[in-house]
């Protein structure tokens, strides 16, 4: 993967997350930040902090990202969330907007 | 190190979340507001030119603000801000801006005026910042369509209003129409460029009513009347390009091609009155009907290259030209000579399109009559002179002339005319089979070419017969007996005054020449064979030729220079009852056949008119009665007036009917039985099965 197309998303514990940055534009929250006028770390570095999101939400979020493109181009299959996830995972999407 | 987005994304989130929105809100306006009060005053302080600039400037750097600003506080424009029913975060940028820079006091007069300035200047020719004229426009089209047009487009339309008023009237007292208008076209396609480039394209609609109305609606009378160059001089002068710009201009404002249309049929129809009245133009019919056709042809070419092909403006055309050539009761008589000269001579060596060309526009003057049964009555005399002196151009031009009257006007119209072809034929065949049975004990003697005439379809002639010369009477006998061999159950009358001969002559001094004469001329030559003096009485009395023929034709034989075969005494321009007549010796000419005859069509005299006309009438009141008949056999019961209406649009094809000659057919037809007048109501009318 070439380092122009990607992004890198850290975690509350630091781990870094790299994926397509096509991936983590379905995020509202996420495109904003890339995408916004001025210079900011964001948009300079290719990196979004996250210090209020675990790693295992973050990571289930990525792998929703990757789910997300999959069905919007036809492969419809279904995205299974472990129950003791939905708390904290819900309040991640109502902040990424997604 | 750069600033983290994240961090005030995060932070306004977490406000929002912990219902401290109306807080962000709130603060929002605060601090964005205070911003901008700044702004206000460094804008308020430029100098001059820059006013513009830092006006720009400064916006350009709020929209980026914004746009960063409404990133960071996307969580509160999706959720709070809908519930609370507050205004999004742009949208409430975009109104601070408006309420705090545009409408602050001295900002808000300076904009406009320096907008406005700037495009005066640019009216007087001066360049100017275009792009940033753009920007500034845009700005406040971003704001708001009212803030544009109350900020902007309402006092530019007034100001552009009487910026083209001054103008109009300084062009119009010092320039001429043609000029004027191109001014005019020039200041509206500069406005059209101008909204194009900078302003909204709404606009354009409205600005362009500005300038058309200050510069064209208002002035358009003048415009059109003015001396020297107005729309009569165009015409007259056939100037295309300023005619078509002045359509062009003219039809964008209301009344505009109405008020030329007008003035365009009121100066044709003064022009074609002039024309068909002059009475220089009335000696010479062929000169006549091309004059008309050369004014049909400038006028076609005018609403062709000028006017688009405007259909109203052809209608006004045609209404024109019929208006004016029904006002002379000759036109149709000297349409029927102008095709007359044309199918003798005009023709000769024209191509056949050409040919059918010229037929075509004939016939655009032909429906133009309202009296076309006089055309027709014409034709047929001229036709038959045509025929009989064997002096077509082309068959083909004269048939295909037949067929274009036929589509015109109906079978009716030229079955009378195709008879006199199809007799010339016949007429033909019968010679060639007379000759074949007879043509030996015939032998070198004269010979003699017959034409047979069905009485029906050629004009009628009153039948005079003059006495032949012996050899001719032998002749004409012995064809008399074999046609009528043939030809059971009909009857013969030779018609002398319509023929030909040609004769061979001798002169004194041995010239020979072969003459080509009238029937009538022969019989008066052949009895110089006899004789070398005779008085007038003396011919007169050999050939029973009927007096006033008889003088015409001896005039055509010894007055007319070039052509005396016979010398007079007295040597007087009039025959009279005493003169005497010589075979000329001294004759001379160029050519070896000489053309004396006096069979070609000419203009009536007055007392032949009287008698044509007359004719026309006699033959109009069957056609009036057919028509009632027709109408009243469908109609079973009709009142006078609608009776009238109906028959008049029933002949108008061929005449206009007058409502007197309709009134008095009627009485006829009631005296007759085919009608009778209701008993209660008197001007009801009831047919007679």
């Amino acid at each position: 993967m070439k380092k122009e197309d990607t992004v890198k998303l850290i975690s509350a514990e630091g781990f870094e997350f790299v994926i397509d940055k096509k991936a983590a534009m379905v995020s509202q929250t996420i495109r904003n930040m890339l995408t916004s006028p001025g210079s900011f770390a964001e948009t300079e570095h290719g990196e979004v902090t996250f210090p209020e999101i675990s790693t295992v939400i973050l990571e289930k979020i990525c792998q929703y990202f990757y789910w997300s493109l999959q069905y919007a181009s036809g492969k419809e299959t279904e995205f299974h969330i472990e129950p003791e996830l939905t708390l904290e995972l819900m309040m991640a999407a109502n902040y990424l907007h997604t | 190190m750069c600033q983290e987005l994240g961090r005030h994304i995060r932070n306004a989130y977490n406000m929002v979340l912990h219902k401290f929105g109306e807080k962000l809100y709130s603060g929002l306006v605060s601090t964005m507001t205070f911003h901008l009060q700044e702004i206000s005053i460094s804008i308020e302080a430029a100098q001059g030119g820059l006013f513009l600039e830092e006006l720009d400037r400064k916006w350009t750097d709020h929209n980026k603000a914004l746009q960063m600003i409404r990133d960071i506080l996307m969580y509160m424009d999706r959720t709070f801000i809908p519930n609370t029913h507050k205004t999004p975060v742009h949208e409430l940028g975009l109104n601070l801006w408006r309420d705090n820079i545009i409408h602050s006091g001295k900002i808000q007069t300076r904009l406009l005026t320096t907008l406005l300035e700037l495009i005066l200047r640019e009216r007087i020719g001066e360049v100017i910042n275009r792009g940033l004229m753009r920007n500034i426009i845009k700005m406040l089209m971003d704001l708001g369509p009212s803030v544009y047009q109350e900020d902007f487009e309402k006092p530019f339309l007034e100001v552009s209003a009487d910026f083209y008023r001054a103008e109009s009237q300084k062009f119009i007292d010092c320039c001429d129409c043609g000029d004027y208008l191109k001014k005019a076209e020039r200041r509206l396609n500069e406005e059209i460029e101008r909204v194009s480039h900078y302003l909204d394209p709404k606009s354009e609609i409205k600005i362009t009513n500005v300038v058309e109305k200050e510069m064209i609606e208002n002035h358009m009378l003048r415009l059109v009347h003015m001396e020297n160059s107005g729309l009569v001089n165009m015409l007259l002068d056939d100037k295309y390009e300023d005619l078509g710009r002045m359509y062009n201009l003219f039809r964008r404002v209301p009344n505009g091609l109405s008020t030329i249309r007008d003035v365009m049929t009121s100066h044709l129809r003064n022009t074609g009155k002039l024309l068909v009245t002059d009475p220089e133009r009335l000696t010479d019919p062929v000169e006549f009907v091309q004059c008309l056709l050369n004014e049909r042809d400038k006028y076609d070419k005018i609403i062709n290259l000028a006017f688009n092909n405007d259909k109203s403006f052809q209608n006004a055309l045609n209404s024109s030209f019929e208006f004016f050539i029904n006002l002379n009761p000759r036109s149709p008589e000297f349409i029927s000579l102008f095709v007359d000269d044309k199918l003798r001579k005009g023709l000769k060596g024209v191509s056949e399109e050409d040919v059918e060309l010229v037929l075509d526009k004939v016939m655009t003057l032909f429906r133009y009559l309202q009296e076309k049964d006089v055309f027709e009555k014409y034709y047929k005399q001229h036709l038959a002179k045509r025929l009989l002196s064997g002096k077509t151009v082309s068959d083909d031009a004269e048939r295909s002339l037949i067929v274009k009257l036929k589509t015109e006007c109906g079978y009716q119209f030229t079955s009378k005319l195709e008879g006199m072809f199809t007799d010339m034929k016949t007429s033909q065949d019968t010679m060639q089979e007379f000759y074949a049975a007879h043509g030996a004990e015939l032998g070198d003697g004269a010979t003699l070419t017959v034409q047979v005439l069905t009485t029906g379809s050629w004009p009628t002639q009153p039948s005079v017969s003059c006495d032949l010369p012996a050899e001719m009477s032998a002749l004409c006998e012995k064809f008399r007996s074999y046609y009528l061999g043939t030809h059971t159950g009909r009857r013969l009358t030779w018609q002398t005054n319509m023929g030909t001969a040609d004769l061979k002559a001798t002169f004194g001094k041995g010239q020979r020449h072969e003459l080509n004469v009238s029937t009538y001329q022969m019989c008066v030559l052949v009895l110089f064979n006899n004789a070398d003096r005779l008085s007038y009485k003396e011919i007169e009395q050999t050939t029973e030729i009927p007096s006033s023929d008889l003088k015409r034709c001896l005039q055509s034989l010894a007055c007319v220079k070039g052509k005396n075969v016979l010398r007079k005494e007295p040597m007087s321009k009039d025959i009279g009852e005493e003169d005497a007549f010589f075979v000329n010796d001294k004759f001379t000419s160029k050519f070896y056949k000489v053309k004396i005859g006096t069979v070609v069509a000419q203009k009536e005299s007055e007392p032949e008119k009287q008698e044509t006309r007359q004719r026309v009438e006699e033959d109009r009141k069957p056609q009036i009665e057919a028509a009632i008949v027709r109408i009243m056999k469908s109609r079973r019961v009709l009142d006078h007036n609608n009776i009238i209406t109906e028959v008049t649009k029933q002949l108008q094809s061929r005449f206009l009917a007058n409502p007197g000659e309709i009134k008095k057919r009627m009485e006829s037809l009631i005296e007759r039985d085919f009608l009778e007048r209701d008993t209660a109501d008197r001007r009801l009318y009831r047919y007679l099965a």
